[in-house]
């Protein structure tokens, strides 16, 4: 009996303090779910904007969630001509050092890069995405224009509710037949030419068949009203 | 036996699909080419005709969301169309388009008779080049319409597909475009009206129905197998009408016109427009 009642009491004791141990601790933090691995991170909120930035230091060292063609990877991808590149696109101003380069538009250096849709469609300036100066590398682990985050920096100004994935589009497009293409963006190189293929040979095709056929049924036109005009006499 | 004067060819359903889709392909030349030549004096006019940059991407979208109605119903059509208890002689027989071996063959015939080497050869229903015509438009439109809802929703899009994907859609829906439209305007305008045995404009898909003698020439299989399975009586039709004659070369002179208009003008503008 005595026995019972001594368990009894250390078992309700230790109930107390548990469940005090549960009321004065702070709740668990479910907003650290979301980064909880590597695959995870972003994916249920990345259509906001700006919710990151609280806890983000740094950006860890994984793998994007979408590939993007002409971003390389790997220990010895790069050239030094390439690293000196690759550099550049680390800093947090990526036109560091460049000669005279307040004299400078930025079609002077970039003219291939004023030639996509937002910028002949939607008439949108440099700056608009880019923003002043100095203007951060996109690989500068705090620019806006880095992958991590461009969908909620840069795209989701106009594009509301912009993903990671949607931040993939290719805004400065390589002419899709060019060797550029071919390099750094396969699929477009090969939709195109399969495309021109289709429609150079279906053409190349067609209209001498219809001109042939055209010719040969004038031919045969003339022949036969010349046979009825004979028959007629 | 006494041939008929004239024998069926299309049925109504089939003239209403022909309507339905040279309406729905115009306008999406028109607002598609005003679109992609906005850049250039000759699309901003055409473009301010369908209410600017924005308004006429919204006619653009709603009409290919009919044209996508319109070849849904079609495929319906099309499975009915089938013999169910013989579905295999049903598909690759005579009075289907789809192609098979003897096209081949006739397509063999054909060059030699370009070049005067040997007789015109014995079509059936459905010649070669019109059964290309038929499934030209059957897979063009599916593309044009997969590629263009991925334009429309881009951010839906890009939760199946990379965004990337919307690059290759937009290569895609304007290449295919291209395409379609210079092979209906040239091509298609050329056999339908201008070869001689069709001009001033090959009246069969309005009327319904071709002069025997014409059948007799260029798809003397097809009356001759009418003949043995004895529907060449119930394939007689009357000559249309002298005032839908009327009609139906006003409205196809119409649509050529302006077929003509938007890709000449589409040739001499092209060296203005840069497409990436």
């Amino acid at each position: 009996m005595a026995k019972t009642s001594i368990l009894l009491k250390i078992f309700v004791m230790l109930a107390l303090v548990a469940a005090g141990t549960v009321l004065l601790l702070p709740p668990a933090a479910s907003a650290q779910e979301e980064v909880a691995s590597a695959i995870r991170r972003y994916k249920d909120r990345e259509a906001s904007t700006g919710y990151y930035e609280e806890y983000e230091v740094r950006p860890r060292r994984i793998k994007p969630l979408v590939g993007v063609p002409g971003v390389e990877e790997g220990i010895f991808n790069y050239s030094p001509t390439a690293a000196k590149v690759r550099n550049r696109s680390h800093l947090a101003d990526s036109h560091m050092g460049i000669a005279f380069y307040k004299e400078k538009t930025c079609q002077t250096c970039h003219p291939e890069q004023a030639k996509d849709i937002h910028t002949v469609r939607a008439n949108l300036t440099c700056r608009q995405c880019h923003g002043g100066e100095p203007i951060a590398s996109n690989q500068y682990f705090k620019s806006p224009m880095n992958p991590i985050r461009k969908h909620a920096y840069v795209c989701a100004k106009c594009h509301e509710g912009s993903s990671a994935s949607f931040a993939s589009y290719i805004v400065h497009e390589p002419a899709p037949g060019s060797a550029a293409a071919r390099k750094g963006f396969p699929i477009l190189y090969f939709t195109y030419w399969f495309m021109t293929v289709l429609l150079v040979g279906t053409l190349a095709f067609f209209i001498p068949h219809s001109f042939l056929t055209g010719l040969r049924e004038l031919f045969n036109k003339k022949r036969t009203t010349n046979d009825d005009a004979a028959d007629a006499h | 036996m006494t041939l008929p004067t004239r024998i069926k060819r299309f049925s109504v359903l089939d003239r209403l699909s022909h309507i339905f889709l040279m309406l729905t392909f115009l306008l999406q030349t028109a607002t598609g080419f005003s679109r992609l030549y906005i850049t250039t004096v000759w699309g901003k006019k055409v473009n301010t005709f369908f209410g600017g940059y924005d308004t006429s991407l919204v006619i653009h979208e709603w009409t290919g969301m009919v044209m996508m109605a319109g070849f849904a119903l079609h495929t319906i059509y099309l499975l009915t169309r089938i013999d169910w208890r013989t579905p295999v002689k049903s598909i690759f027989g005579p009075d289907s388009l789809v192609p098979n071996l003897t096209d081949a063959k006739q397509f063999g015939q054909r060059i030699r008779w370009f070049f005067g080497l040997g007789p015109l050869p014995k079509f059936n229903r459905w010649a070669y080049w019109e059964k290309f015509d038929y499934w030209a438009v059957y897979w063009g439109l599916p593309l044009l319409a997969v590629t263009g809802f991925m334009l429309m929703f881009p951010l839906s899009t890009s939760r199946f597909l990379p965004g990337w994907s919307l690059n290759i859609a937009a290569l895609l829906h304007r290449a295919e475009a291209i395409l379609a439209v210079t092979y209906i305007f040239i091509v298609h305008f050329f056999i339908g009206h201008l070869r001689p045995s069709s001009f001033p404009m090959n009246e069969a898909m309005f009327s319904g129905s071709i002069p025997m003698h014409e059948a007799l020439e260029e798809k003397s299989a097809w009356v001759q197998r009418l003949q043995e399975e004895g529907k060449l009586e119930s394939a007689s039709s009357a000559a249309p009408s002298l005032w839908y004659r009327r009609l139906y070369f006003m409205f196809g002179y119409a649509a050529l016109i302006f077929g003509v208009y938007m890709l000449i003008n589409g040739i001499i503008y092209s060296r203005q427009i840069s497409l990436h």
